[in-house]
């Protein structure tokens, strides 16, 4: 804001991305630093918490809100002049992301879930003259009210009966042996709004029309630094407050997740709509990082993280690919990439790697972060759920593979996307992230365990 | 250990880069070599291997034989709490073939900038070239027998590359296949011995097998099996009975190929795992003797064929089986280090002698037929005298290489198995035999192709001829590393290699050591053979002017036997490939197309159907979405309260 009455446009991506640079600095620092937040001498434990968890998925966001940035440059190349209010909602998110990965009370994670979801719903419809960037804007709007709803009443009931908005002191009554029965239902509230903000089935309906209605550096941030941010979120809330009457939640818990495993895989194979499609394989990546959810033990939250950044790096790529591709075809349609292995072969190739890590293809790191969780699962037992998740894994790879076969079997059509350098750096990074993960895992999975 | 280790960090730069320099040129090449000048890939690739050379011997200078190298370069795979590095070693054995490959590689790399000038596939001869040189080093500098296995196939994958580098004909593309085939074979043996070590050892490590297995009975059936399973690894790599077929085919490929991958260096390979895994064979001896007959059979049926056979380069091909086959018996009578020695020696003088018979290519233009050759040591002065002393050096002359090399194995064989002696020194009469008959029938007399081929003989660039004096030398003086210790010498090639080579020496059996008496007769024996044999030869064909026989002539049984190599690859044809091709046409229509294809189209169009039938739910009615989402949340809540 500062900088547009100055007039210092050019200068504020460049400022943000040396404050992303710095705040992941002070971020990596904080690795040896875990436990209680002090601020000017007030002990901040009671609102948040740092620790490896925190830093890790910290360190993540911010790396894939600096690649966003980087992106909004030339993607806003023509709405200059609203620029810095994106900029300013985007670093909003990225606040209630950070918020989502150390909260230690009820109230900063719904302040959190709220930050980033009143943003996402303005930048949903931020294409004011776009019919259907509005509708997206507003749908979302409606849909997750409720769910805020529902977040809102589930906390209450459990301040009601737990008396503390502290996650520690609730984790302490969940384990007594007097826990009132509207504490389960205070959580399964929580568990279904925090369901329908990783788009779950059947809590789902808004994201294949708000990913479709959205821009697309939005359905981007949304499916990659939201998602993460909402499922870590989640990961924390379950570990730290629930983990002792958690058994009670886990049958609906696994109905779901296979419901979101097999409805996002199979629905995904008839989309022709490229954003679409990424949309329900978000879905169904959703299932299988709800996995985690079903064995959690805190072991596994390795598993969780390593499968969080291979996803979020390979739809990063694969969506950073296809902005060029849509704006150079002008539709968002699966054929829109036929024969791109023809006219530009690098581009083609690199989307490929993506496609096939979002696979779970070796050698790449999809694979293995797949691995890491059906591992993680089958160790706790997820016999039946594992597979389930991975025979849909299975039928995924056909719809990742229209993509690869619309660039390389279609003849090609005439207007060839131009990515500019920011969308090659960016997509670069991407996809050699996507290859040395596949092939040094270690130091990522080694980080949290 | 870690001392060890310690004091020797200052050779870790040199080691990596010996396999790292040709992976650089084989980058640069690789990438870039199209944009390049041709003349100036051929010698990138050339100075990369010269590079790995120098650091060889650098290596060999500051290493003390006693001493090992061990880079661990990062912990490759990990599961339960078993990891597998990213590791390379080096030690006295590790050197000598460093020195060999890089060596020889050099000197073959020099020679190709002559021999394949006017090819149009120059930079990509290079490259592969290179790849292959990275490939074999990893091989042989591997510290554990995964990262052996990477080496196994890069080398089995260039050689594929190479034998079919001139990929217009067909022929040569099946020959390519067929080697590849052959060798999948062999690694499949290679693989399940992996496995079975994994499993019941639960390291790959070299050290770490061999101190597992020490601790196993002689002939336990664990360490039995994986060491059959390896051998028949090295039977597909090494060529031999039955899965030699594959490298006379082989020869298709360029001739410097044929002396870097399907003489010198590659087909050794089997040897070095062998010896490498030398405690292991130690520790079964039924092993050991399923190694020596396979050896000792396969080096008197390759030098069988190889005396009727009339393409030079077939010739050389069948000898180098022969010859493989006497370094298996030398590993099957427990004489790993003579075993060694003779793949040094065998290194020097086949690759002399590939690189001579492709300067005689070179100089008629392509003819490969001894038959229209002849008279061409007039023409070719340089090519001929260092093919001359190639066929001494193999057909154990003295004092040349081979005569040291081939002789201790003899002796060997003698202390413990007479007839083994017997039946080898046979086949070495035969090498002796069917090489003079190449020298007589290629150099000597009158030249009996045309006259336009006749009237462009020349000889080859000093770019070739430099290679074939020097490896001419080598095969002169190669052999007095191991002078045989009866004649009062220290046998040095041994001796440095006891560090690798002692591990084993407490299994083996003791066996009595010759009298000097028996051995200067055993020296005196196989001399005399030798002589007799090419006198022979020269009597045949100098002194009587005798030909070998067109293709359309008829011949006795036996010899048309010979010439048809006794028809084992038209047996496996028979044999194997035929009814795998029935059964291959039967699965396809029976399994695939009727079972697996209605099944898999089947389940497709169930999920499809499946999809397009829920998409229909996604209405884009708002209402609606509320609707069912909270009725989702209804009946969870239902499941869970209720049920």
């Amino acid at each position: 804001m500062i900088a547009e009455v100055f007039n210092l446009r050019k200068i504020m991506i460049p400022a943000i991305l040396a404050a992303l640079t710095a705040i992941f600095y002070v971020n990596m620092n904080n690795w040896n630093h875990t436990g209680d937040v002090v601020i000017y001498g007030i002990n901040m434990s009671h609102m948040i918490t740092v620790d490896h968890f925190s830093v890790a998925f910290s360190g993540l966001s911010i790396l894939l809100a600096a690649f966003i940035f980087i992106l909004s440059h030339d993607y806003y190349k023509n709405e200059q002049h609203h620029l810095s209010d994106y900029l300013s909602i985007l670093l909003f998110i990225l606040c209630g992301a950070l918020a989502l990965f150390s909260f230690s009370n009820m109230a900063m994670l719904f302040l959190g879930i709220e930050i980033v979801s009143i943003s996402l719903y303005i930048m949903a419809g931020s294409r004011r003259f776009d019919v259907r960037s509005n509708e997206a804007g507003f749908k979302y709007f409606l849909l997750g009210s409720f769910a805020s709803g529902f977040l809102l009443l589930g906390i209450a009931l459990i301040y009601g009966t737990s008396g503390s908005f502290i996650m520690q002191q609730i984790s302490v009554y969940a384990m007594s042996g007097n826990v009132s029965p509207l504490f389960y239902l205070g959580m399964l509230l929580m568990i279904i709004a925090m369901l329908f903000k990783v788009a779950a089935v059947p809590f789902h309906f808004w994201s294949p029309d708000v990913y479709e209605g959205a821009p697309a550096l939005i359905t981007t941030l949304m499916s990659t630094l939201v998602k993460v941010a909402v499922f870590a979120a989640f990961y924390r809330l379950i570990l730290l407050c629930f983990t002792g009457s958690f058994s009670y939640a886990q049958d609906i818990l696994a109905i779901v997740t296979a419901a979101t495993i097999i409805l996002g895989n199979v629905v995904a194979l008839s989309q022709q709509n490229v954003k679409r499609l990424l949309a329900y394989s978000g879905i169904s990546h959703a299932g299988y990082m709800l996995l985690t959810l079903l064995s959690i033990n805190g072991g596994n939250a390795a598993a969780l993280f390593f499968y969080s950044t291979t996803y979020s790096l390979a739809t990063l790529g694969a969506f950073t690919l296809a902005i060029p591709v849509f704006a150079a075809m002008h539709s968002e349609q699966v054929d829109a990439f036929n024969g791109l292995g023809k006219k530009h072969p690098l581009m083609a190739a690199m989307l490929t790697i993506s496609m096939l890590s979002l696979a779970g293809i070796p050698p790449f790191a999809g694979f293995l972060g797949k691995y890491y969780i059906f591992s993680e699962a089958i160790i706790s037992g997820q016999v039946t759920l594992t597979l389930i998740a991975i025979i849909n894994s299975i039928i995924g790879v056909y719809y990742y593979f229209k993509l690869i076969l619309a660039m390389y079997t279609k003849p090609a059509n005439e207007s060839i996307p131009e990515p500019t350098p920011a969308f090659w750096l960016v997509a670069g990074v991407c996809v050699a992230g996507g290859i040395i993960l596949g092939i040094f895992p270690n130091a990522l999975i080694t980080l949290l365990q | 250990m870690t001392e060890n280790i310690l004091q020797d960090t200052a050779l870790i730069t040199p080691a990596l880069l010996v396999p790292l320099l040709p992976l650089i040129g084989f980058i640069i090449n690789g990438l870039a070599g199209k944009r390049l000048p041709k003349s100036i890939t051929g010698w990138i690739a050339s100075l990369a291997v010269l590079g790995s050379f120098i650091c060889s011997v650098s290596i060999f200078n500051a290493l003390d034989a006693t001493n090992s190298i061990n880079i661990d370069l990062f912990n490759w795979i990990t599961f339960g709490n078993t990891s597998i590095a990213f590791g390379l070693q080096v030690d006295s054995l590790t050197t000598t073939m460093l020195l060999v490959v890089s060596g020889i590689g050099f000197l073959i790399h020099l020679y190709s900038i002559g021999y394949m000038h006017d090819d149009e596939g120059f930079t990509r001869f290079f490259t592969y070239l290179n790849l292959f040189i990275f490939f074999m080093l990893i091989l042989i500098m591997g510290n554990n027998y995964l990262m052996m296995f990477i080496g196994w196939e890069g080398v089995g994958l260039c050689s594929y590359l190479l034998i079919g580098f001139w990929f217009k004909n067909d022929a040569y593309n099946d020959a390519a296949k067929k080697a590849f085939v052959m060798n999948r074979i062999g690694d499949l043996g290679f693989l399940l011995g992996m496995f079975f070590m994994l499993f019941h050892f639960g390291t790959l490590d070299f050290d770490g097998v061999a101190n597992a297995a020490a601790g196993l009975d002689s002939n336990h059936i664990l360490i039995v099996t994986i060491t059959l399973l390896l051998f028949v690894g090295a039977m597909g790599k090494s060529a031999q009975i039955p899965l030699y077929t594959w490298l006379p085919d082989a020869m298709a490929g360029p001739t410097p190929v044929s002396a870097l991958i399907h003489a010198a260096t590659m087909v050794t390979a089997g040897i070095y795992m062998v010896v490498r895994s030398n405690v292991l064979f130690a520790l079964a001896p039924h092993t050991l003797d399923v190694v020596l007959i396979t050896g000792v059979a396969t080096s008197v049926f390759a030098a069988v064929i190889g005396l009727m056979q009339n393409d030079i380069k077939k010739v050389l091909a069948y000898s180098t089986v022969s010859q493989l086959g006497l370094m298996f018996a030398a590993l099957g009578l427990g004489a790993f280090s003579s075993g060694m020695f003779h793949v040094v020696t065998h290194a020097f003088f086949k690759a002399l002698l590939f690189l001579g018979s492709g300067s005689v290519i070179h100089a008629l233009h392509g003819e490969q037929d001894i038959r229209k050759m002849g008279g061409l040591g007039k023409y070719i002065k340089i090519t001929y005298f260092t093919f001359l002393i190639g066929s001494l050096a193999i057909s154990g002359i003295p004092p040349f290489a081979g005569f040291f090399s081939k002789d201790e194995i003899l002796a060997k064989a003698f202390e413990q198995n007479p007839l083994v002696w017997g039946i080898l020194s046979i086949s070495a009469m035969m090498t002796a035999f069917y090489m003079f008959r190449l020298v007589y029938l290629t150099f000597n007399g009158n030249f009996r192709g045309t006259e336009e081929t006749k009237k462009h003989i020349h000889e080859s660039p000093a770019i070739m001829t430099t290679p074939l004096v020097i490896l001419a030398i080598l095969s002169i003086v190669g052999g007095f590393m191991g002078l045989p210790a009866v004649l009062g010498f220290t046998h040095r090639f041994a001796a440095y290699l006891s560090h690798v080579t002692d591990a084993s020496k407490e299994f083996l059996p003791h066996a009595h050591h010759l009298s000097h008496a028996t051995e200067y007769a055993l020296i005196a024996t196989a001399i005399i053979a030798a002589i007799a044999a090419i006198l022979y030869a020269r009597n045949q064909y100098v002194s009587k002017g005798n030909l070998p026989v067109s293709d359309e002539q008829a011949l006795p049984v036996l010899q048309k036997a010979i010439v048809n190599k006794f028809y084992v690859d038209e047996l496996y044809d028979k044999l194997f490939v035929k009814p795998i091709q029935v059964l291959s046409e039967l699965f396809l229509v029976l399994v695939d197309k009727l079972i697996i294809d209605l099944l898999v189209n089947a389940t497709a169009w169930f999920v499809g159907l499946t999809g397009r039938t829920i998409r229909l739910i996604q209405t884009g009615n708002t209402g609606f979405y509320i609707f069912a989402m909270v009725s989702g949340m209804i009946i969870l809540l239902v499941i869970r309260l209720f049920i």
